[in-house]
């Protein structure tokens, strides 16, 4: 057996050769392990990060609300002015029908209006100008109830706590348990996150404004960094000499790409703001500040695309007779498109997760209603989160966790639909 | 200027399609090309032979002033095509390519369809006012390439599905369709099998009926069986130029000897 081994040349089974083989081998699967391992740890915190979002954020999805029959007494409002009516009073006596026990006493009976959200009067203030034929009626509405009753009724109040700790006392959570008992509390999807701006109050409290803002910041730094950054790709790839100063320009971009946002802000406080006097907390100035700092992002991956094309293509066209211009837009940007694009989109979802400029140009002001035109005040996602997470009410500490979801689920989407673009559009030549 | 068609009767005296003088090209510091002095008789096939690096492709690409795309690259001497200087401040290296086509080594079709990379010479150039007319220079030049009977009920499908060797016919439609006088090749056979070499070669054959091709060729053989003139470049310089047949039975100068009986490249 040895003799043939040896004759063929080769011995397989001499322990020197096999030790080596054993080392080879031991350290490739060390490196193997390794690899593994960094991706099970990078994993596991991807894995704890959206575990702990989703278990306070869920919270938020839904929404605690309260049924009432309310009696529009015609004796606190005035069918010709219905805006004007005092709502608050009506909340009272409807909230006494339903605790005929409690004795009539203001700080008894501002304990149990109080279960209601502060956004239940102006709800019902809304129905009746709408229709002010309901006046002397009973109509039944759902109002949300205060962050206090929804924590409650969430379970996030432990009854156990001694009762001076606790925010809600023992004859406010039996009162609310009574509710419950007749069938009156429900807990449906919480829509307001979406269709609401942005309120003091958490029960109310929505990302409308946020959203808005976000949409409109993003258009105008898309309107202002894609031909732009796209014009100026082109140029220094395809038509500016190789010389001192391009490569100046080219260290320059690289840089500007990798300077901290908060300098962009900081640049757009002192320029946009201050010199040429840019309205504050605007969306408009925030995607222009965004602009800035996504127009290097869409240069390096413009160029990036455009040398990817391969030269034998431009070659081609060149050697039929087409001008520079026409190799590069008939052929060169049509072929670097896709590259281009999911830069580009990249480049905005990294736009849309930042918060540091937006806070310096004011986007994290306190504004009830969503932005009507990119130059109103309004504040962007990452902002609201901002504002969100710097709040004292319980009810933020779920709803930060949720905007922080929707966020990423934004930011997911943008991805997605870069990968779909690149797949869609990629080439073979 | 090179709109102005010669009468054929004045092509056909002079019989020099192209005469390089002097020609001189530098990348940078380094000289590329040394003196060179050349003159490409039309509806000939001449063969540029040598090792690699002599400069070959290098003058081949002064011929269509190609090489004014590379920044470091220096031009000197004078090439007159039809007796008109193609470096002259007036020329329009653009224009000059559509009468100057190329083929390069690589197959390159445009990553569209087999149609499109055919009409996109007459379609930049203006030479098709009407869809018909299109058609038509597509079909003629799909023909002219010998492609035609292979491709014509795919038109629309693209150019890089094709195999390499139809590749490569159809980048020649694609050079033939704006209707030059010169054709260029830079090796087009070097990145294709024995079967399509031979289908370009025939093809190379009967093109040189309407024009003056110039090929570049690594191998021997290939310019012994395509061309009727051949020129053997050397570390830049032109050392010998005369019929094919002289050139591989006689060789006046030592050097290209050598090269052909194998003895330097």
């Amino acid at each position: 057996m040895t003799d043939q081994t040896n004759n063929t040349g080769f011995d397989w089974t001499t322990p020197s050769f096999q030790s080596h083989m054993k080392r080879r081998r031991r350290s490739q699967l060390q490196l193997k392990l390794l690899g593994l391992g960094a991706i099970a740890i990078a994993f596991m915190m991807l894995m704890l990060l959206i575990t702990s979002l989703i278990s306070t954020g869920y919270h938020a999805f839904t929404q605690t609300h309260l049924k009432i029959e309310v009696f529009l007494d015609p004796e606190h409002l005035d069918p010709a002015k219905p805006a004007r009516g005092n709502y608050r009073q009506i909340l009272t006596d409807t909230m006494k029908t339903q605790f005929p026990d409690v004795p009539d006493d203001r700080a008894e009976l501002r304990k149990l209006t109080s279960i209601l959200s502060n956004g239940a009067q102006f709800q019902i203030r809304d129905r009746v100008v709408e229709n002010p034929g309901l006046i002397g009626e009973t109509v039944q509405f759902d109002v949300p109830v205060a962050d206090t009753y929804d924590q409650l009724n969430k379970g996030l109040i432990d009854p156990d706590t001694p009762e001076e700790y606790r925010r809600l006392k023992n004859d406010e959570i039996a009162n609310f348990e009574l509710l419950k008992d007749r069938g009156l509390v429900t807990e449906p999807l919480n829509t307001a996150l979406l269709t609401n701006a942005d309120s003091r109050f958490p029960e109310l409290a929505g990302l409308k404004g946020a959203l808005v803002g976000s949409f409109y910041a993003l258009l105008t730094c898309f309107l202002l960094s894609f031909p732009l950054g796209i014009g100026a790709a082109i140029y220094l790839e395809e038509f500016a000499p190789r010389n001192r100063v391009s490569d100046l320009i080219e260290i320059n971009i690289n840089n500007l790409a990798a300077v901290p946002s908060v300098v962009f802000g900081l640049l757009a406080l002192a320029v946009f703001l201050g010199w040429f006097g840019m309205p504050r907390s605007a969306p408009f100035v925030g995607g222009m500040t965004l602009a800035l700092m996504t127009l290097p992002t869409i240069i390096i991956a413009t160029r990036a695309a455009l040398k990817a094309v391969p030269p034998s293509i431009r070659e081609a066209a060149l050697a039929v007779g087409a001008s520079r211009q026409q190799v590069v837009f008939g052929h060169v940007l049509p072929l670097a498109m896709p590259g281009i694009l999911t830069g580009t989109i990249i480049g905005l979802a990294q736009a849309l997760g930042e918060t540091a400029p937006l806070l310096l140009i004011g986007m994290n002001a306190f504004i009830t209603s969503a932005p009507s035109t990119p130059f109103d005040s309004a504040t962007a996602l990452p902002t609201q989160i901002f504002i969100w997470a710097d709040s004292p009410e319980r009810g933020f500490v779920s709803r930060t966790s949720a905007a922080i979801l929707v966020l990423l689920t934004f930011l997911i989407m943008m991805n997605a639909v870069a990968i779909f673009l690149r797949q869609k559009f990629e080439r073979k030549w | 200027m090179f709109d102005v068609t010669k009468p054929e009767t004045a092509v056909d005296q002079t019989d020099i399609k192209i005469a390089a003088s002097n020609v001189q090209v530098f990348y940078g510091e380094t000289q590329a090309i040394k003196d060179v002095k050349v003159d490409i008789q039309d509806k000939t096939v001449t063969a540029f032979i040598g090792p690699s690096g002599c400069g070959k492709s290098t003058f081949l690409r002064c011929l269509n002033r190609m090489n004014d795309t590379i920044d470091s690259c220096r031009v000197e001497g004078r090439i007159l095509l039809d007796e008109q200087d193609i470096y002259a401040p007036q020329v329009d290296p653009v224009q000059l390519r559509a009468k100057v086509g190329m083929v390069f080594q690589k197959p390159n079709p445009f990553p569209k369809s087999i149609y499109e990379n055919v009409a996109y010479g007459p379609k930049i150039h203006g030479m098709a006012r009407t869809k018909g007319e299109l058609d038509e220079v597509v079909e003629k030049s799909l023909r002219r390439a010998a492609l035609w009977e292979e491709v014509k009920d795919r038109l629309d499908t693209p150019g890089t599905g094709l195999s390499g060797g139809q590749q490569q016919r159809l980048c020649i439609a694609r050079a033939v369709a704006t209707r030059p006088e010169v054709l260029l090749m830079d090796e087009p056979c070097s990145a294709l099998d024995p079967i399509a070499t031979a289908q370009v070669e025939e093809l190379i054959d009967e093109l040189k009926q309407r024009f003056s091709v110039v090929i570049v060729t690594h191998s021997m053989q290939q310019a012994a069986r395509v061309s009727q003139k051949t020129a053997f470049f050397h570390l830049g310089n032109l050392v010998e130029y005369d019929d094919t047949n002289t050139i591989f039975t006689n060789p006046q100068d030592p050097r290209t000897e050598s090269y052909i009986t194998g003895r330097i490249g």
